[in-house]
């Protein structure tokens, strides 16, 4: 039973279950007539301290320094899960999934593109530091640190393997999905990251319907399928991706050689280990994927303008989301088809009585708002355009792997696969090589639910 | 991955059972409280105690009663006990959170230790075609990534299509829109010059009001059934007493019915349907359209343009504004108009204002008015009440005496209004009965008919009631009771009901010669050039020299009943027959023309 309820769960658990203390309130407004009380004033919440933002920052780096450590030089998969609880602890039920660095690019996207927003210190931090690390270490952020990855790491009980080539194929989602939130968050429209994210409503324990089934899917999802909402989703992982594709060192299966036995493939359960492929002996049969190759190549400034076009058309539609442009679309409405007036007001006339008396200010707000997203149509579109010719470029080229080794994209460093290699057992000490030969031969081992004789 | 020892085998064993029934209840027990919350969720949505309609009713009827002070006390316990409700829902959730919460947590740790006991080693085969494997996987790759583009592509193409908003995207469009709101007048396109509004056919009975164009068309006969002298003939679907109207190239008329009211326009050259624009979704006109005599319809007014715009107005009390290319530019319900046969005034321009003369019920019922609404926006630009009965004559804009009028028939009266502001300029009370015929302007004469009564004309330089003063001659033989009269300036001619047509003196009133033409005519004759052309109900057509000296210069049978007036320009006339709408002319490179007078 020890091994199966490690001595950091139960003080996690504990943990988890105080922060859900945390919970969210629903609001009752006061009554509306007169009465000898009064009515305390509207106050807003003060916002975290400053010193509370460092120690954010602090724990990151620190998190993220030890996550390092545990998977390039302890390689540790058990220090890995312990760290994942505390990130899902502190990072997600106490700090509620806020400030995080999936929603921080959108932060920066506005920061960059607004004159009037000031982007908060420990955001920038949130942003650049786990993309830092990936330069050097790869996705160590993901492997124990992100909450998101932490909660859906720690709740998968039965991987079902994903076909490679679906994985491949839907991994330029992502890629959009962080297109179009930066396209948003740089206009002041939304910050759509935040506000489908399937995991902050859980962390919260509180939110709207929609949220709250969307994460119920993506955990119940998550009980099967190795991490979706990062390998399918999420656009802060399609940033770290690229970082850990050019990253300094790239997680080992095992220090010591690759007797590719596939013992390391059957552990992962994100499809991310790759096996052996050679490059064909006769160079001849390579020239069909060459001309693909080159066509592709060929195709993706097209791919890029098409999109880029289509991307300029999406201002009306984009423009849906922002309050102003909501607003002033309610108002238009509302201005041919005048609605009946009630009794007592609400939020929604409030709002529209406001937008009349400011209606001139209003309609060219929101016609600012339209051109700014025509114009940032065109780099979405494009790249969107991108992506996909990128994406169909990666997939035409032929890689030349003479070990099984995880892609390094792909690998979200969990440290599962370096208790699944004989040898690196071997080089812990954990068996004797002829164990290990009796592994790589595959020998049979009895069930564990079998009969003791 | 080593093989189990037999102690740890049993153990393992012992676990076995107690950890499967753990997962099972603990997964029980999360569905248990998700079921639980979602079931809380609907009823608290559907009992929101925010939308509590027993406490929206007291605090209505507080308002009417705010010293009331049992009905605070009401309010109160009412909202203490809502507030009491709101705390026990908001206990019940916190609940279930924590029920959930531990629920998943039990079963994940138990699920997970149990997958251990159950987890079978791995026993993966090597396979020596990982190069085809490896083609193949990318292939596949390839087709979904091409497919998500593809979908991708399709989404974002359908969010584009789907996508309409009533902010303008255009410049142009944003301005106008901008303007409007801050109250600034539009900047409106110049009115086209007084020579090109007489070029055309603007309104009922031509820019004059006299029915009258220097050339006539050619040939002198013509022929629906056959189509001989006839440039096109399409037919009609829209039901309507009205003329057309004509501006540069297109012929525009309306019709209707209780069903559906619309507007089209036809290419004077080829008679093709260039555009038809049903009216709908006038704000406050009734959904259930009143009842009209058949006789007169939904559409008997004529239709009237500046050039810049075509107006129309109905029986139900819709009138509406539609660019010359067909696009909706306002429209407003002025009221079912009380009138027992249906409203038939016809619709007058002048500067870029619409003059509508909305005569209706008894005159002591001072419903009648005359309204000038600014072509542009629709706005009402004046209005003036006028104490008279409901009307069937429509109003004519003339230039007279140095001032413009508006010169109205209704009741006993003849009234001139200022076209500035619709002051009244003077009046004469010399008519009687059912006020059908329209004035005209002819000889320096305002000439008004008093139905089957007498035809008088009337100087308009006047001021108050001039009836005694200003009204140059009478006329007393052939009247009509329906037609208008028409004049070329130098003679009038007036055709009966029942086919009686007469000219006489303009300046002087004096009868030249009359002509029994032996049909019934509904339709107001028009002269064109030295023509005199009488369309009869039945189809007959009489044309006659506009001269002091009765000459017939043709009788033919036309083949369709015509109850509307002809619209001229350019030598084509063109004629609304009850079933189509034909244009009489010859083509552009044999087209002559008839002579002038």
């Amino acid at each position: 039973m020890r091994a199966l309820f490690p001595k950091s769960l139960f003080p996690a658990l504990m943990g988890l279950l105080a922060a859900c203390a945390v919970a969210s309130e629903l609001r009752f407004p006061p009554p509306e007539f007169e009465t000898d009380y009064t009515m305390p004033g509207i106050t807003t919440p003060p916002p975290r301290s400053l010193a509370m933002e460092y120690v954010d920052t602090a724990l990151l780096v620190t998190a993220l320094g030890l996550a390092a450590w545990l998977v390039h030089r302890r390689r540790s998969r058990r220090g890995l899960v312990a760290l994942s609880v505390f990130s899902l602890v502190y990072f997600g039920f106490i700090r509620t999934g806020c400030i995080c660095p999936i929603g921080a690019p959108q932060n920066v996207a506005l920061g960059m593109f607004d004159p009037g927003y000031t982007i908060p210190l420990t955001a920038l931090a949130f942003f650049l530091v786990p993309l830092v690390f990936s330069l050097f270490w790869g996705r160590t952020f993901c492997a124990a640190v992100c909450p998101h990855g932490a909660l859906q790491d720690l709740v998968l009980i039965k991987p079902v393997k994903v076909p490679l080539w679906i994985e491949q194929g839907l991994g330029i989602v992502p890629f959009i999905f962080l297109g179009l939130g930066i396209l948003l968050a740089a206009t002041g429209t939304a910050f759509i990251i935040c506000r489908y994210d399937p995991f902050i409503p859980l962390f919260r324990m509180s939110g709207s319907v929609f949220g709250l089934t969307l994460g119920g899917i993506f955990l119940a999802a998550a009980l099967f399928i190795g991490r979706p909402f990062c390998r399918f989703l999420c656009p802060y992982g399609a940033l770290l991706r690229l970082g850990s594709i050019v990253s300094r060192k790239a997680v080992r299966i095992t220090p010591d050689h690759c007797t590719q036995c596939r013992l390391c493939e059957h552990s992962c359960p994100f499809g991310a280990i790759r096996e052996p492929v050679k490059l064909p002996v006769t160079p001849n049969a390579l020239a069909p994927e060459r001309r693909r190759l080159t066509w592709l190549i060929l195709a993706l400034p097209v791919l890029i303008a098409v999109g880029a076009w289509l991307g300029s058309k999406l201002s009306v539609a984009a423009a849906k989301v922002h309050p102003t442009v909501a607003l002033a679309e309610q108002f238009l409405a509302g201005d041919k088809a005048p609605a009946p007036a009630t009794a007592l007001p609400t939020p929604e006339t409030r709002a529209l009585g406001r937008a009349a008396e400011t209606a001139p200010e209003l309609i060219a707000a929101a016609s600012e708002v339209r051109r700014r997203l025509g114009i940032g149509g065109w780099w979405f579109g494009g790249w969107v355009g991108l992506v996909i010719g990128a994406r169909l470029i990666s997939l035409s080229l032929r890689p030349n792997r003479t070990d099984f080794e995880p892609d390094r994209g792909a690998c979200y460093a969990c440290g599962r696969c370096y208790l699944a290699c004989p040898n690196e057992r071997v080089r812990l000490g954990l068996i004797t090589p002829a164990e290990a030969a009796a592994l790589q031969a595959h020998a049979p081992v009895p069930r564990p639910d079998a009969k003791p004789s | 991955m080593t093989a189990p020892s037999l102690p740890s085998a049993r153990a393992d064993a012992a676990l076995w059972r107690p950890l499967r029934a753990t997962v099972w209840i603990t997964a029980c027990l999360a569905a248990l409280a998700v079921l639980l919350l979602v079931v809380t969720h609907h009823r608290a949505h559907a009992h929101d105690p925010l939308k509590s309609p027993e406490l929206a009713a007291l605090k209505q009827r507080l308002l009417d009663e705010p010293r009331n002070e049992e009905l605070k006390q009401q309010i109160r316990d009412l909202d203490l006990a809502l507030r009491r409700s709101h705390s026990r829902l908001l206990n019940f959730y916190a609940f279930g959170r924590w029920l959930l919460l531990g629920s998943l947590v039990s079963f994940v740790l138990s699920a997970k230790a149990w997958g251990k006991l159950r987890a079978r080693p791995p026993a993966p085969r090597l396979s020596p075609d990982a190069a085809e494997r490896f083609t193949r996987l990318v292939r596949l790759a390839r087709l979904t990534a091409s497919t998500t583009a593809l979908c991708t592509l399709i989404a974002l193409t359908a969010i584009v299509v789907a996508a309409t908003s009533p902010l303008p995207s255009a410049a142009t469009d944003r301005e106008k829109l901008l303007a409007r709101l801050r109250g600034e007048e539009p900047e409106a396109p110049p009115l086209p010059p007084l020579a090109e509004f007489a070029a055309n056919w603007p309104r009922f009975l031509g820019p004059s009001g006299n029915a009258f164009t220097p050339v006539a068309p050619e040939p002198l006969t013509f022929d629906a059934a056959s189509g001989d002298g006839l440039l096109w003939k399409v037919s009609l679907s829209l039901p309507g007493f009205n003329s057309p109207i004509i501006w540069g190239n297109r012929v525009f008329l309306s019709g209707g019915d209780a069903a559906r009211r619309s507007v089209a326009a036809f290419d004077l050259a080829t008679g093709q349907r260039v555009w038809e624009q049903a009216v709908t979704g006038v704000p406050g006109s009734p959904a259930k359209a009143p009842e009209i005599p058949e006789s007169t319809g939904f559409a008997a007014s004529t239709m009237a343009t500046d050039g810049l715009r075509v107006y129309a107005i109905f029986a139900n009390g819709d009138l509406a504004a539609f660019t010359l290319d067909g696009r909706p530019v306002w429209s407003k319900h002025l009221g079912v108009p009380q009138n027992q046969y249906g409203h038939a005034n016809s619709l007058a321009v002048w500067e870029g204002r619409v003059i509508v003369q909305l005569d209706q019920g008894d005159a002591d019922a001072g419903l009648s008015k005359l309204i000038a609404f600014d072509g542009a926006s629709g706005r009402v630009a004046w209005q003036v009440p006028r104490k008279v009965p409901e009307s069937w004559a429509s109003p004519i804009v003339v230039e007279a005496a140095g001032r413009a009028q508006i010169i109205t028939l209704a009741g006993e009266f003849v009234i001139a209004h200022s076209a500035g502001d619709g002051a009244e300029l003077w009046r004469v009370q010399e008519l009687h009965g059912e006020i059908a015929p329209s004035p005209i302007f002819a000889g320096g004469f305002v000439l008004a008919v008093s139905p089957n009564d007498k035809l008088m004309a009337i100087q308009p330089d006047g001021l108050g009631d001039v009836t005694k003063t200003h009204v140059a001659w009478h006329a007393d033989d052939g009247i009509p009771d329906v037609t208008s009269p028409v004049s070329n300036g130098e003679l009038v001619f007036l055709v009966t009901s029942y086919g009686l047509l007469s000219c006489f003196d303009v300046s002087s009133g004096k009868k030249l010669w009359e002509h029994e033409c032996d049909t019934d005519v509904h339709a107001t004759p028009a002269v064109a050039g030295n023509r005199v052309y009488v369309l009869g109900g039945k189809g007959k057509v009489v044309v006659v020299e506009a001269a002091r000296e009765f000459k017939e210069l043709a009788t033919f049978d036309l083949g369709e009943a015509i109850f509307a007036s002809p619209a001229f320009r350019e030598g084509r006339m063109v004629i609304r027959t009850a079933k189509s709408l034909l244009c009489v002319g010859t083509p552009p490179a044999s087209a002559s023309g008839g002579t002038s007078p």
